[in-house]
């Protein structure tokens, strides 16, 4: 197959556009039945693939091969969603929110990924750090008047430095008993800041104040939009930027000592490798980027409370992860997608909601039971990867 | 003309309980030699192993590597400092690919961290590159094929080659001293043998390293080491070149029993 063939680069851009108005009609059809097409859709796509196996692995290749080429199409392609959507979807400004939604749980759940996928360190309680994120950034933003630019990434470092409370068990723990200690620690957390008066209680924060940037008011419609759509962009970046980084930590030598201590951590230790440190370094970095989702969401919703980060946001972040398909960060944000829509299309049929919401996790674990999209061979970089 | 002595062990003493694993062992290894370590199953040769690679805490006495002290250090202080090993079992990550399990051997000679992970990918791609050249030289040297094989799961290798892998995996960063914990488990007679050649290999490539084998198979040991221990009971019962300890009474008593004398014998 010839690397730069203008048939493979079609075909590539044709998957991408395919998905990407199947993603707007999602949004236009009110009717829930629209759901029960897609998972019959996602069913037969899957079939289809164990049937038809060297199609589906040629337009694979097709992507894996034009990586440059699938990666600035779909940029070019969400930059002008909000623009698009609004052309088709009626109520493009709710799903334009959900997307905000979704890139931020993204961003949050690539943090986790980096965690739980890269490391095998479970951290039960991520919804908690991404809390200390969006606590910090508006309580910064309330009573001192710091503008985003500074709030978001000190809400980042925020998260990663309480996450150094959690330095002691994980020298001493490991696996399952490391997880339950970090869901009680999420239970804390929201306890402590239902009875904690400086951040307000069970009433939480109010009026933080909207994202300024360098003059910027993000308030302000852009082209007769929406103001959400400044919102879209500033945490398309973000994810972009959170991609850029996880992808390289991932390819480079820190993704491999991770690994290596994710499935062999005495081996590992055999190594070379201070794998107390190293998980600290993993707790650190991935606990940065929930911190700067939950601050960027602290800013953009301006009004946060305990509720929004139970037990049951910690949950669906890591159903992300393994749903999407762990120590992937295509299928994290895979799985950030299905997770975070969804359930928003099941409103309607409000207490059957939960119930086919699981069914659909039962489903794709049962079909594919390492995520929608498993984690692939490390190659580094292409250039190492051909030649010898 | 005296050899240097690499690594010895002042009275070793491992207790699990009540439970004596190891007592009193006293070890010297020369550079540049290939040492033995034999005695049946259960007599403290792979917890000896554990305990010198860190992975054990002594309950008592000392080592020494290079002349320093590294009683109670943590296996990645002691790795450092030219010890690699590999495993009884071997220990390789089945979903990581052939070449990811070599090169993390390399974890404490790499110079690339964070800012060059991030932004001076050149810097990082050229290391790898090196590390990876090296690798495919070790691997060629053992079994050409693999050398297809470097961005294939570890998990769908046949069980000597995944052994194979481990060994360069301690090769790799060329270390001073590399022990390797019973490379014949789990082999049929055929692979056993390759198994020698490859250590061999290993020896003409590593001219200046020293190898410390602990083995059940006694032809393996018999071909290639130079000086062997037996221990038994968590003590070293013989020490000296192949044929003087397999001829040593105490060893074959450890192996096969006391012969019985005749009364005895009726009295059982």
């Amino acid at each position: 197959m010839k690397k730069n063939g203008f048939f493979n680069k079609f075909i590539v851009a044709l998957v991408e556009l395919i998905v990407y108005f199947y993603l707007l009609i999602f949004f236009r059809i009110e009717s829930v039945w629209i759901l029960v097409a897609t998972i019959l859709i996602l069913g037969v796509i899957l079939y289809l693939s164990r049937k038809f196996k060297k199609t589906f692995d040629y337009i694979t290749d097709c992507f894996n091969k034009n990586k440059n080429f699938a990666t600035f199409f779909i940029i070019i392609l969400m930059l002008a969603f909000p623009f698009i959507s609004k052309l088709i979807v009626p109520l493009y400004i709710y799903w334009l929110l959900i997307i905000i939604q979704t890139f931020i749980f993204s961003i949050v759940a690539l943090g986790l990924n980096f965690q739980a996928g890269t490391t095998g360190v479970m951290n039960l309680s991520s919804a908690a750090f991404y809390g200390v994120g969006a606590y910090t950034a508006g309580y910064l933003a309330i009573h001192y008047k710091l503008p985003a630019a500074l709030t978001i990434p000190i809400g980042g470092i925020a998260a990663a430095i309480f996450g150094l409370i959690l330095f002691i068990p994980i020298f001493r723990t490991r696996g399952q008993y490391f997880a339950l200690i970090t869901l009680a620690f999420g239970y804390m957390f929201v306890l402590s800041l239902n009875n904690l008066d400086f951040v307000g209680g069970p009433q939480g924060l109010k009026n933080i104040p909207p994202i300024n940037l360098f003059g910027y008011n993000f308030q302000k419609a852009p082209f007769g939009t929406h103001f959400y759509v400044n919102y879209y962009y500033l945490a398309f970046i973000l994810l972009l930027v959170a991609l850029l980084i996880f992808g390289r930590l991932y390819n480079s030598w820190i993704g491999l000592t991770l690994n290596y201590i994710r499935d062999d951590e005495p081996a590992a230790k055999g190594c070379g490798v201070s794998t107390n440190l190293w998980k600290l370094v993993t707790l650190l970095i991935g606990n940065f980027f929930m911190g700067v989702g939950g601050a960027f969401y602290a800013h953009m919703i301006g009004f946060i409370s305990p509720p929004n980060f139970t037990l049951t946001i910690s949950l669906l972040i890591i159903s992300i992860v393994l749903l999407g398909g762990s120590d992937n960060i295509i299928g994290v944000l895979v799985g950030a997608f299905i997770l975070v829509l969804v359930p928003e299309k099941l409103r309607v049929i409000t207490e059957y909601r939960v119930m086919l919401y699981g069914l659909l996790i039962v489903l794709i674990l049962i079909f594919r039971p390492k995520g929608l999209i498993p984690f692939k061979e490390r190659i580094y970089h292409e250039s190492i990867a051909k030649e010898n | 003309m005296e050899k240097n002595v690499i690594l010895y062990s002042e009275d070793i003493e491992m207790r699990f309980g009540g439970l004596y694993a190891l007592k009193n062992v006293n070890i010297k290894i020369y550079e540049n030699e290939i040492l033995g370590m034999i005695g049946p199953n259960g007599s403290g040769k792979t917890t000896f192993f554990n305990v010198i690679t860190g992975f054990y805490k002594p309950t008592g006495g000392n080592f020494y590597f290079l002349g320093e002290k590294l009683t109670g250090k943590e296996p990645y202080e002691i790795m450092v400092r030219g010890l690699s090993r590999t495993y009884q079992t071997s220990r390789v990550c089945f979903d990581l690919t052939v070449l990811d399990n070599i090169l993390i051997g390399t974890h404490f000679v790499q110079k690339s961290r964070y800012f060059d992970a991030l932004l001076n990918r050149k810097k990082l791609y050229k290391e790898i590159e090196y590390y990876k050249e090296k690798a495919v030289h070790l691997l060629k040297i053992f079994n050409p094929d693999l050398v297809n094989k470097l961005f294939v799961r570890v998990g769908s290798l046949p069980f000597i080659d995944r052994r194979r892998v481990e060994i360069s995996r301690a090769m790799i960063s060329e270390p001073k001293l590399i022990l390797l914990d019973e490379p014949s488990a789990g082999m049929n007679a055929d692979e056993t043998k390759e198994l020698m050649d490859d250590i061999g290999k290993v020896r003409s490539e590593m001219k200046n390293a020293t190898i410390f084998i602990i083995e059940h198979d006694m032809k393996v040991i018999s071909t290639v080491t130079e000086r062997v221990y037996a221990l038994n009971f968590g003590q070293v019962i013989a020490e000296g070149t192949y044929e003087e300890v397999s001829n040593d009474i105490d060893v074959k008593e450890a192996y096969f029993g006391k012969e019985l004398d005749n009364e005895n014998r009726f009295a059982a």
